[in-house]
């Protein structure tokens, strides 16, 4: 099918020094020397290139290089990659680009090679600075590693994000607020807080399936999203979407494409792509399609999408939508009553209760066209 | 017409998973009467659900004709019976209609509950016993003891009997000869008046109620007006003939032969299991012993999740009925579940395969409450109500007393197992009354036990804590007083009529208490705090809460991620589906099973 030109791009990099407890994404713990990894990068920068020839690269303005541990992969097969880019696309310092670096791969040369090629914002997997709380997780790092490669970071980069896990069995309310309170110390403009999850096919799930850990608590995940929103706002965080918040001027474009239904390209093993014109939404995986949506669909998931943000679903898209789901006036109205979504400023909006149970208000907007 | 010397008609009879269907398919390739590349495991199993339970529910005859050694050629029928407790009556019936029974034991197994049962039916009926030994091709099997089991437990001797395999078909030979020379040919007067015993009948939407009968006096054949001597009903015979297993017609069922009747009569309750057909004209009035209405045990509600599915629910109740007289149902209102029925069933196993072939025959979404048994509730007014439903108990001022149906259970089970059996119904109620062993490796308890108790997963206890060595039987027993109450349960405050159920007094409190913890898990949090209660009347015995949902959110949502969710929010939106809502409260369809599984 013709489609609208694909705005952000994905570049996943499936490899980790080693796995920790609760990941269930698409990465390997792969010796760093591997060839394996330069087959996988020569693989990219041929697909980079191919995209770029086929003129799918023209309006791309945001890129992100995840994983796995995009760091771990080391300064040269960066460079090779990242320079690439800066052939197949326009990478200049409004575009963003951002890359994801675990701290214990992340040193002084590996700063200064990504920036010099255009690299202009930075994610670090802290996801706490309690080196109790790192050990449950089974990270490669402990607080201090984290802390070293946020400053490491700030020499060259301003635009620096950490992640951060809420609700982890173990983890005092205490340690996680200190570890909150530490990135915000440490000065960074954007911070991630993800409540734990306890995948299938997990050392985690295998721990909790023989009782060694206890089950998530999701009362304790509650209340330490609520300790986060507190601290983080007090501070001078904006909260722009259920699990990420930003100092003005630092929200992340290119999430904010996923969110707000611009097309999107993944390249690399399991990365997702977005396709779409007009009518019709296709998301494709490894080759296989994993979704095929309809207008009425397309205008549902967007808005589902959207009340994960503080700015939520204006007036303007809702009237558009009603064209294709009629009962969404009805749904917004009973999402009100019952205190998910509130009105403010011509958009609809999650309250603090829609954050926190978004599965139900996401439920019922999905309903409108599953 | 066969002569009746020539004549064998015969049932095996075993206990659950010794073996007898595939004994029955051995028989049927034997013979020649099925080529064995058109068999199919358990041919006479017809239900799909008979099948891959590996359990028969419904009667089967089959004619075979077998050429013997002694050169001749025989017409034997075998007749396949249910094999479940729950069909007890529909076996004594099946087997009234035989000279003789082989009586399989696994060789692995020995002897076990059932085969106590079924050895003392098929003795009661004055059958010719051939014992036969099941499974020896098994690493495990021990026919030495097996055999002196039989001699010892049921007094039957065991010298002769047939070492066989159902599996390999070691044996079958054996058995058919000694049916042939063992079993006596039916005896009956074929000048007599026609009199003949229906042992099962079902309906077939092309030719009405088809029965399945043994003629014992006279002979009967197309054309001839027939009556039903408990019913009364009269039919005009449309056709008879033989299963080999396909349905063959022939000119006439004559004395010593089984068969299948046509009656193009609708109603299957005309045709009941145990009665007498003779003939219109010149017929007799004396019917055969040992009919008797056959009454259900177990109530259960059914209701549709879906409220639309009320009438689809009504018209498959209506079609399943036609082949199954033992179903009755009433419907029932349900302030909590809204319309639906309450259905009686013979026993445990009988209202599980209705419900699941109402669920898969007829694609409903049901939800069942707890089964409940009939109590007869004497009022201080004289009245007696039959009470099926905890929901019509009247207030404990109107009630004099209180009776509930209890049962003669017999529990077979290695000696090391009589403390864990006694603990376990003790607990549930049940009175001892004595023990024998039949063996020095297979001690006999006989209990009187509530059949209340019964039915609350005391057979899946039993098996547990006996590590599946146990095996039960039980035959009802009579009406006897109890201390009984209606327990409610309520949910934010309000009582949930499909969740009450009748329990002993002296249990109320810890039954209360278990089944509001075990609620509490069930139901999931929702958006507000929901309080469970127990009470009786407006006494509160036990509390627990649902805590509110504080978050479900999953904060990751980046990408690929968004496919993911989707999956999720569609698995989100088939779990509420098969949820109810009562009142503002999501309850899951097990909520309403809890209570089977409480363990105090």
């Amino acid at each position: 099918m013709s489609h609208d030109s694909y705005r952000a791009l994905y570049i996943h990099i499936p490899f980790c020094v080693s796995r920790c407890n609760y990941c269930d994404f698409t990465t390997q713990a792969l010796d760093s020397a591997s060839p394996v990894i330069d087959e996988y990068v020569e693989q990219l920068v041929l697909q980079i290139r191919k995209k770029a020839k086929e003129g799918e690269l023209s309006k791309i303005d945001t890129v992100y290089i995840g994983g796995g541990t995009p760091s771990y992969i080391g300064s040269s097969r960066l460079s090779m990659l990242l320079y690439t880019l800066s052939l197949s696309l326009r990478l200049e310092p409004d575009v963003e680009c951002s890359m994801e670096a675990n701290p214990e791969s992340i040193d002084e040369r590996l700063i200064r090679d990504i920036w010099a090629l255009g690299v202009n914002r930075l994610s670090i997997g802290v996801q706490s600075f309690d080196d109790d709380v790192l050990a449950i997780l089974g990270r490669a790092h402990s607080g201090l590693d984290a802390q070293r490669a946020i400053e490491y970071a700030q020499e060259r980069l301003d635009n620096i994000s950490v992640d951060l896990i809420a609700g982890i069995p173990g983890q005092s309310v205490e340690s996680f607020a200190k570890s909150v309170q530490k990135a915000i110390d440490l000065g960074v403009k954007h911070i991630s807080v993800y409540p734990l999850t306890i995948e299938p096919h997990t050392p985690f799930y295998k721990q909790v399936m023989r009782g060694e850990l206890p089950e998530v608590d999701e009362d304790d995940q509650a209340r330490h999203m609520e300790i986060a929103e507190k601290l983080l706002v007090e501070q001078g965080f904006e909260r722009y979407e259920v699990a990420s918040y930003a100092k003005p001027g630092y929200v992340c474009k290119h999430n904010c494409a996923y969110w707000t239904g611009l097309p999107y390209l993944g390249l690399g093993r399991s990365a997702a792509t977005m396709t779409q014109n007009a009518s019709r939404r296709m998301r494709i995986q490894d080759g296989q399609v994993t979704d095929d949506l309809n207008k009425a669909q397309m205008y549902a998931e967007d808005i589902m999408l959207r009340m994960r943000m503080s700015a939520g679903v204006a007036d303007t898209l809702v009237a558009q939508a009603a064209d294709e789901l009629p009962q969404i006036y009805e749904v917004l109205a009973s999402l009100e009553d019952r205190g998910f979504i509130e009105h403010t400023d011509n958009a609809w909006r999650p309250t603090e209760l829609g954050w926190l149970c978004g599965n139900e208000l996401y439920g019922d907007i999905f309903d409108l066209a599953p | 017409m066969t002569d009746p010397t020539h004549i064998r008609n015969f049932s095996i009879i075993a206990h659950i998973d010794h073996g007898k269907s595939t004994l029955s398919d051995r028989v049927l390739e034997l013979t020649g009467t099925v080529a064995s590349r058109d068999m199919q495991e358990q041919l006479l199993d017809s239900m799909d659900i008979e099948r891959e339970r590996g359990i028969t529910i419904k009667s089967q005859a089959v004619r075979v004709e077998y050429t013997a050694d002694d050169g001749e050629v025989y017409q034997l029928n075998l007749i396949d019976t249910p094999g479940h407790v729950d069909f007890t009556y529909e076996v004594s019936r099946s087997l009234a209609a035989c000279e003789g029974a082989v009586l399989v034991v696994d060789a692995t197994q020995g002897v076990e509950a059932q085969t106590v049962a079924n050895a003392m039916l098929a003795m009661n009926a004055d059958l010719e016993i051939i014992p036969l030994i099941n499974k020896i091709d098994l690493p495990a099997a021990e026919p030495d003891r097996v055999r002196a089991e039989i001699e010892d437990g049921l007094a039957i001797p065991a010298d002769d009997a047939v070492l066989a395999s159902g599996k390999t078909g070691v044996g079958v030979h054996d058995m058919l000869e000694a049916v042939v020379y063992n079993i006596p040919a039916p005896t009956g007067d074929a000048n007599a008046p026609l009199r003949a015993l229906i042992f099962d009948s079902y309906f077939d939407a092309y030719r009405g109620v088809v029965a399945l009968v043994r003629v014992v006096d006279g002979s009967m054949k197309k054309g001839d007006k027939i009556r039903m001597l408990a019913t009364n009903a009269e039919a005009l015979v449309e056709e008879v003939g033989a299963r080999r297993p396909a349905e063959t017609p022939l000119p006439a069922l004559s004395v010593g032969e089984v068969g299948y009747l046509v009656t193009g009569l609708k109603d299957v309750s005309n045709v009941k299991v145990g009665d007498t057909i003779t003939s219109v004209v010149g017929g007799v009035n004396e019917p055969l012993p040992g009919y008797r209405e056959v009454k259900p045990m177990v109530f259960t509600g059914l209701f549709p999740i879906d409220g639309d599915q009320y009438e689809p629910l009504k018209e498959a109740l209506e079609k399943l009925s036609l082949n199954d007289p033992a179903l009755i149902w009433e419907p029932e209102t349900s302030h909590a579940l809204g319309f639906g029925f309450r259905v009686g069933f013979l026993g445990l196993l009988h209202m599980e395969v209705i419900k699941e072939r109402l669920e898969r025959e007829f694609g409903l979404d049901l939800l069942a409450t707890a089964p409940s048994v009939e109590y007869h509730i004497y009022k201080t007014n004289g009245e007696m109500i039959s009470l099926h439903s905890p929901q019509e108990m009247p207030d404990p001022g109107e009630i004099e007393r209180v009776e509930e149906p209890y049962l003669k259970a017999k529990i077979l089970i290695p000696p090391d197992y009589v403390g864990a059996v006694m603990d376990l119904t003790v607990q549930r109620r049940g009175t001892f009354v004595t023990m024998n062993y039949l063996s020095p490796t297979t001690v006999e308890m006989l209990w009187e036990i509530p059949l209340s108790e019964l039915i609350m997963d005391y057979f899946d206890k039993l098996k547990s804590n006996t590590k599946g060595y146990a095996s039960l039987d039980y035959e009802f027993d009579g009406y006897k007083p109890s201390k009984l109450v209606k327990l409610d349960i309520l949910l934010s405050g309000k009582p949930i009529d499909a969740l009450s159920f009748i329990v002993h007094r002296d249990k109320a409190y810890d039954r209360g208490r278990v089944l509001c913890d075990k609620l509490k898990e069930i139901i999931p949090r929702q958006m507000f705090e929901v309080p469970i209660q127990a009470a009786i009347g407006g006494r509160v015995l036990a509390r627990q809460t649902v805590k509110a949902k504080r978050k479900d959110v999953l904060a990751k949502c980046y990408g690929g991620d968004i496919s993911r969710k989707r999956k999720l929010l569609e698995k989100q939106k088939a779990g509420k589906k098969r949820m109810k809502s009562i009142g503002n409260v999501e309850v899951p369809q097990e909520a309403f099973m809890a209570i089977l599984k409480v363990d105090e």
